[in-house]
């Protein structure tokens, strides 16, 4: 049997695979993050709210994802000790507005700076110099727009602040919301001019793989391509899907079984430390933990989402192609377009009339409890737990949307990606089916 | 445009949550940036050369940025397979100026904080001088959690152009790191009556006395030149978290430190003369500074 050990560049951190093959053909996949950061030990006896200020540290792509876990984490502490804080309609929709502009910026990073280069790189199409080429010039300006909208409310991206238990610490003005209203006209107009090649309501209305594959777009070209290497059929996994944060797109949190849509909950959730430095310095293999639920692994993320909220065009993919490949890529784009209707819709409705924080009438310096945040962050579930104790943090455990697609199995129940690399006969496809996840190994390894 | 040469740039990883990166990706002229310079390898850049082609190269280069906390323990921080000490100690040999990007690089940051005698920045460990290295002329501190793009870029045009660069003693920039955060904070002049902030989430008041702001201690232009070119921390409603200085991350982020109730005196200005000229506007009541400032009501 040989064994072979392939480095994973241009993801978020970084990864290694060692691999196993037989025949001609990836028989179980290792998959390595060497880099230990400790977050979770650094946060413990420090006062409860430095979690809110420390956890966006975690990752620089998805700082705020962090932040309103924290907070939603230290809310429910209140709620745990029958103290539930008011949180008004204005503060949650700014929350929100903010996760959005992170997540639009995520997914059009993710795609030209990530997933189109390879593409180019598989059609030998030449693409050498990011900082020469068209696209990704355009692009780069599309994610300063939506980091905008971002900053107008948190102050700045990366590691913003702008949450505090109670509500958010910004007070817009409307100019303020006007000038957020504006950096994501830009990003509309780019995205149906480039990216999705018509107007957005016309492809948030499709219902059909065919209407996204004649167009002239960014997104029907790199169907083709990934047609043209078979990545509509390879990259399957489990066909399971998890989304514990909530979202307009759906009610409450949900699982499904390829298309039977279940209620889920937050305590099935289990963490395992199997194949870890953690449980062993000597037979470990990876600082990243694995999070099983009901001991099953579930993918989660865009595709995810998208499945579990019936969207009508993921779902005709689906019917055609599984969870391959090509799906998981055009559920991102597809959940980019969502998200910029939505952010569009909350800035109009966003009332300024409202407070933006009402603060809380109980303390929680004198209790010891435990809370809960979780939030849909751009790749997928993302758990915090804290555990306080007269005002300091005891224990603190995160759980990445990484840890959910990317962990290690074994064999006999390999992980999400291991089970999408397993029988494939190339690093290359492993390579993309790997990026297709949006690996964030910075998350995973906290 | 005149043709000149171009810097070449390597840019590395340490123990990092790449938000040095994707801050350096929001810079807004990039197309400018490109005719100064040439980025060799970015970890998150499809470029010319691969990570194992920049290790076995020999050629040497302009600038080594350097992202992260940095470790000599193989079991904290590898390279692809490599351990860091060799991928940094070869690329080191082979830059002309060493670059750390954000405070981890610089003092060690956030991710010092699991272990201060393995994990390091370049050449501060915290306060302490002599952090990975004990000594090397050619580096420069650009801290912040993290830092500003154009801290960044505008460093690196006057290295290109001058050669070198004024420093204060934590080898940061004096262009950028002379100005605090309090400057150019849209709440002064709640600083100045001593008008603090009674809650969060309203645009009144300073955050410096009850909410743990460390503006007036935090050197930085993030309110000369804003974020994403729209705002900063203290704009929107949060205090200053202090991010810039070798003592980031203190405990307590959002309390205001005291000693006898008293809260820190801002950078450089004595306690005799903070207090005895606070004492003074206190005692003023400024009618103005007590209501909103969108006023509806009058």
């Amino acid at each position: 049997m040989k064994i072979t050990k392939e480095i994973i560049e241009r993801i978020e951190g970084e990864a290694t695979l060692e691999l196993e093959w037989e025949e001609e053909k990836i028989r179980f996949a290792k998959i390595k993050f060497m880099n230990f950061r400790g977050i979770e030990q650094i946060l413990k006896n420090r006062p409860i709210h430095d979690a809110i200020a420390i956890t966006p540290r975690v990752c620089g792509i998805c700082s705020s994802s962090h932040a309103l876990a924290a907070t939603l984490a230290i809310e429910d502490c209140f709620l745990q000790e029958e103290e539930p804080l008011h949180i008004t309609q204005k503060a949650h929709d700014i929350r929100e507005i903010v996760l959005n502009g992170e997540k639009i910026q995520n997914h059009i990073k993710w795609f030209y700076f990530s997933i189109l280069p390879e593409l180019k790189k598989m059609a030998n199409v030449s693409f050498n110099d990011a900082f020469k080429d068209k696209e990704w010039l355009e692009a780069q300006q599309m994610v300063m727009e939506s980091l905008k909208i971002v900053a107008i409310f948190s102050g700045q991206w990366p590691h913003g602040s702008f949450l505090m238990s109670g509500g958010v610490t910004c007070d817009p003005t409307l100019s303020d919301v006007f000038n957020a209203q504006n950096c994501l006209d830009s990003i509309i107009r780019f995205c149906e001019r480039s990216l999705f090649g018509c107007p957005l309501d016309e492809f948030l209305s499709y219902d059909s793989a065919i209407q996204i594959m004649g167009s002239h777009s960014q997104l029907t070209s790199a169907i083709d391509v990934m047609m043209h290497f078979g990545f509509d059929s390879c990259g399957r996994s489990y066909d399971r899907f998890l989304a514990l944060g909530s979202s307009y797109m759906y009610d409450g949190a949900l699982k499904s079984v390829k298309t039977t849509v279940m209620g889920a909950d937050v305590k099935y959730v289990h963490e395992s430390l199997e194949n870890t430095f953690f449980e062993s310095q000597s037979s470990g293999y990876t600082y990243s933990k694995s999070a099983l639920y009901r001991k099953n692994y579930f993918e989660v993320g865009p595709l995810a989402r998208l499945m579990l909220s019936k969207d009508p065009l993921i779902r005709d993919l689906h019917r055609r192609y599984k969870d391959a490949t090509l799906t998981r890529v055009v559920a991102r784009l597809a959940e980019c377009a969502h998200l910029l209707r939505r952010t569009s819709f909350l800035l109009k409705k966003l009332n300024l009339r409202e407070s933006s924080f009402l603060p809380p009438k109980y303390n929680l310096n004198y209790c010891t409890c435990k809370g809960v945040g979780v939030v849909e962050a751009s790749r997928g579930t993302l758990i915090h737990e804290i555990s306080i104790k007269n005002g300091y943090i005891s224990q603190y455990d995160i759980i990445t949307p990484t840890v959910w697609n990317l962990g290690n199995g074994d064999r006999q129940n390999p992980s999400v990606a291991q089970k999408a690399i397993i029988g494939l006969d190339s690093i290359q496809k492993a390579d993309f089916i790997f990026k297709s996840f949006d690996v964030c190994s910075v998350c995973t390894t906290q | 445009m005149t043709t000149m040469r171009k810097s070449k740039i390597v840019w590395l990883q340490g123990l990092t949550c790449n938000g040095n990166s994707h801050s350096f990706f929001n810079y807004p002229q990039m197309e400018s940036f490109d005719t100064h310079f040439e980025v060799l390898y970015h970890p998150l850049l499809l470029g010319n050369i691969t990570f194992e082609a920049l290790l076995t190269d020999d050629t040497t280069f302009d600038f080594l940025i350097l992202e992260g906390a940095l470790s000599r323990d193989p079991l904290l921080l590898q390279k692809f397979n490599h351990p860091f000490e060799e991928v940094l100690d070869n690329l080191a040999k082979r830059a002309k100026h060493i670059i750390c990007a954000g405070s981890c690089a610089s003092f060690g940051g956030i991710f010092r904080l699991q272990d201060e005698n393995k994990i390091t920045g370049a050449l501060f460990n915290g306060k302490q001088k002599g952090g990975y290295w004990d000594e090397k002329k050619n580096v420069i501190n650009i801290p912040g959690c993290p830092l500003h793009p154009r801290w960044l870029v505008d460093t690196l045009l006057i290295l290109q152009k001058e050669n070198k660069i004024s420093v204060d003693e934590y080898l940061r920039p004096k262009e950028i790191f002379s100005y605090l955060m309090h400057h150019g904070c849209l709440r002064n002049e709640y600083f100045e009556w001593k008008v603090d902030s009674k809650q969060f989430g309203e645009k009144e008041g300073c955050l410096f006395y009850v909410q743990g702001c460390q503006g007036p201690m935090t050197h930085s232009t993030c309110n000369k030149i804003l974020w994403n070119g729209v705002s900063s921390k203290t704009r929107a409603g949060s205090p200053c978290l202090g991010c810039t200085e070798f003592d980031f991350p203190k405990k307590a982020l959002y309390e205001t430190h005291t000693n006898m109730s008293l809260p820190q005196t801002p950078f450089g200005v004595s306690k005799r003369a903070y207090y005895s000229l606070a004492g003074i506007a206190k005692s003023f009541k400024i009618e103005r500074l007590e209501r909103k400032l969108i006023d509806e009501d009058n």
